[in-house]
């Protein structure tokens, strides 16, 4: 393994492989990227593969709608030798609730703002996009048709061949066990395959990025929740959106091979890195998806897993360096959307660490928020 | 929440070994059953056992189970859960099934896994057309369903699975075209060997498939020879006529639900693939978790029927039933083992064994 590096950047998921690439992009040489097991091993593969803007903080909601523009263009833009199967058949997010209801006119008013193609539906124009939905109780939905979902494998396959083809070096199998820092600032990574030596380390961990800032003595507000997923067999195409409802803690989506991938949150979930499965999700998620979408009662299961989501103390990014600590920047608190915002995420970080010109205030995604009590309370989060 | 003492998954020999052993020492078990008729791959199974009187010498197969059957049926400490298929096993202990459209729950205080193996596919061209299915299935398809695969048979593997199920296509009035085998010597026993060559049925060594063909369904396949090395010989190609090619090609340990349940599992060439690590008692590195059978390395039922014995015997003693006789059947289960493992198939099972048990070199 090589001794030196300009970059090393922690983590090969979504935001590790998105970040090398946009880094080595801007003309960085001698980047590193390591990762503990295998590309796309961590909380990237895991996830419910969504791609949303219909959010409710300005932040979270331009990050994605700059990202939807790049996975639309994904394919050529990576010259990539597969398909990364994006898909853009919408999000409709059903209201259950008054309170729901009440937040998503508030939500949809920011999302028009910022140039977002989302309506207000009624019930019937709900059903309307999806046919199957169960509208009992419903006050209604907002829809938005360029929203969709991605193969994340795919996609972090994608960035990785074409951070290589740009030199970008990625050490799998190799686990971070100490950070190097002399007179405040970065000197360079242990791991358990060698010491790289470098100015500069991009914690992109997920959910071990909390671990990573420990060993520089920082501590990182955030924590690690386990979320459950499911995979259904395959069947005929018949739901163009992901159906999301938050008073039921629902996602849902069909792939384009016909599988169905769903899931719910449970409030219960203990803070800790435990990722095995449950049988009580299985309950769970059936009762949740059978009340909105009742068709589904016949399907049959293939697979459960689970992954974490690295919650941060609003359910927005932090894209900051480590106080007092020179060269540690910290890609973290993503709270289940890393994936969906990955692409700008990794722009917005490369710009600001080339000295380029920012296309929004990185600033808004520092940790002094949280110090300074300045939260971006994401309210639309399953 | 269903509640037991002690856990079968798999009615097969293993399993309904295992059953009846833990409950005549006083156990409640309770069998899960994917099939609707209990005794694996006993069912099927209509040529006489080998071996001694003790593991049911002389016997055919569907006798055997029918026999295993009877025994834990008659035994009220048992309880059997036929169309019932384990689904899973979660880090508190419970164990998950599908019965009769529903999802039941049990909470057992043993578990003992016994789902056997699955045939091994083989990579060719074309090996998806219908018409090419598993050398077992085929068997199941004939001695269960009563139904003739097709016209013309490819056997491919000359271990006991295909050799004795190249003789039962014979003995239904199938023809056998030829019996291919990738390694240099027959692998079954030379007696179910003699038998389909002395009914005309050619024996080829050292061949393997090239491709399959068909339009919609299998036609024909071209074999070619190997060399030393297993490679294959350029201008040895032989076309062989067949509308059904079955694949007797060895077995995989079924060890989804070991892996689920957090067992440490270890790759053993000898034992057929991925295997738990377990003790001499068959207690996997998750306390309470026994294995048997197949799950535990492929081998013969003969052995599989003891080591559920075994297993049955130990996962009852750890819950304090039999104290003053286990011992010594544990004793005698082991001494069987061993009688079983005697023979050259039997060495390399050892030697598999002893790489599972950490004990790589000891004399066995």
């Amino acid at each position: 393994m090589q001794k030196t590096a300009n970059t090393v950047i922690i983590g090969g998921g979504m935001i590790g492989c998105a970040m090398a690439y946009e880094l080595a992009l801007r003309g960085m040489k001698d980047i590193v990227v390591v990762e503990k097991e295998y590309l796309c091993s961590g909380a990237t593969g895991r996830c419910g593969a969504g791609v949303r803007q219909q959010w409710g903080t300005e932040t979270n909601a331009i990050l994605a709608r700059d990202s939807v523009k790049r996975f639309e263009q994904m394919n050529e833009e990576l010259e990539y030798d597969k398909d990364i199967e994006f898909k853009q058949g919408g999000y409709l997010l059903c209201a259950y609730t008054e309170a729901e209801w009440t937040q998503f006119h508030k939500n949809v008013e920011l999302q028009k703002r910022l140039g977002i193609p989302v309506e207000l539906v009624t019930p019937e124009g709900a059903r309307e996009i999806v046919p199957h939905l169960n509208i009992d109780g419903l006050y209604g939905a907002t829809f938005c048709g360029t929203d969709g979902h991605a193969n994340p494998f795919h996609v972090v396959d994608a960035y990785a061949k074409a951070a290589r083809r740009l030199g970008v070096v990625f050490e799998t199998y190799t686990e971070v066990t100490g950070i190097k820092v002399e007179n405040g600032k970065v000197k360079g990574v242990e791991t358990t395959r060698g010491d790289i030596a470098t100015p500069l380390v991009i914690n992109a961990a997920n959910y071990a990025a909390g671990l990573i800032c420990k060993m520089v003595g920082f501590d990182l507000p955030l924590y690690p929740q386990r979320h459950q997923a499911l995979v259904t067999e395959p069947v005929e195409p018949m739901q163009g959106p992901m159906v999301i409802s938050f008073s039921r803690r629902l996602y849902c989506q069909q792939t384009p091979h016909g599988s169905f991938i769903m899931g719910v949150g449970d409030p219960h979930e203990p803070k800790d890195f435990n990722i095995n499965s449950s049988w009580e999700f299985l309950e769970d998620v059936s009762r949740q998806v059978i009340s909105v979408l009742p068709i589904l009662k016949n399907i049959r299961l293939v697979r459960q897993w689970s992954g974490l989501y690295d919650m941060s103390p609003d359910a927005n990014p932090i894209l900051d360096q480590v106080p007092e600590v020179e060269g540690m920047w910290v890609l973290a608190g993503f709270s289940g959307h890393g994936f969906m915002v990955g692409p700008q995420t990794a722009v917005l970080v490369a710009q600001k660490i080339t000295g380029e010109e920012c296309f929004m205030p990185i600033e808004r995604f520092s940790l002094d928020r949280f110090r300074r009590g300045e939260l971006l309370l994401e309210p639309s989060v399953v | 929440m269903k509640q037991t003492e002690i856990l079968v998954v798999g009615g097969g020999p293993a399993g309904l070994c295992a059953a009846s052993a833990a409950a005549e020492l006083g156990a409640d078990v309770l069998i899960l059953e994917r099939d609707s008729k209990p005794g694996g791959q006993l069912v099927k199974q209509t040529h006489k056992f080998f071996g001694s009187k003790k593991q049911y010498a002389g016997d055919r197969g569907i006798q055997i189970g029918d026999f295993l059957l009877e025994q834990v049926e008659s035994n009220p400490k048992v309880e059997v859960w036929p169309d019932a298929t384990c689904l899973g096993i979660y880090e508190d202990g419970v164990v998950t099934a599908e019965k009769d459209d529903k999802h039941i729950k049990i909470k057992p205080e043993r578990i003992i896994i016994a789902t056997g193996a699955a045939e091994k596919a083989l990579m060719f061209p074309n090996n998806d057309l219908p018409g090419i299915y598993g050398a077992g299935a085929v068997q199941t398809l004939m001695n269960v369903a009563g139904v003739v695969p097709g016209k013309r048979v490819l056997m491919v593997g000359a271990g006991n699975i295909g050799l004795i199920v190249s003789y039962q296509l014979l003995q239904a009035g199938v023809e056998v075209a030829a019996v291919i085998e990738a390694a240099p010597h027959i692998g079954g026993y030379l007696v179910h060997a003699s038998k389909i060559r002395r009914a005309g049925v050619p024996i080829l060594t050292s061949h393997t498939v090239k491709e399959a063909y068909g339009n919609d369904t299998l036609e024909g396949a071209i074999i070619c020879r190997l060399d030393e090395k297993w490679q294959p010989i350029p201008g040895t190609e032989q076309d062989i006529k067949a509308d059904v090619m079955c694949l007797a090609v060895g077995l995989s340990p079924l060890t989804e639900l070991c892996w689920q349940a957090g067992c440490k599992m270890k790759y053993i060439a000898e034992l057929s693939g991925h295997v738990p690590v377990r003790n001499e008692y068959l207690e996997t590195t998750r306390p309470g978790l026994y294995v048997a059978g197949d799950v535990s390395g492929v081998e013969e039922a003969s052995s599989a029927m003891v080591e559920g014995r075994l297993a049955g015997i130990s996962a009852a003693l750890s819950l304090g039933y039999g104290k003053d006789k286990a011992p010594q059947l544990q004793a005698e289960a082991l001494a069987e083992l061993k009688e079983l493992r005697s023979g050259p198939t039997g060495e390399k099972i050892m030697n598999g064994i002893m790489k599972l048990l950490g004990k790589e070199g000891a004399a066995c």
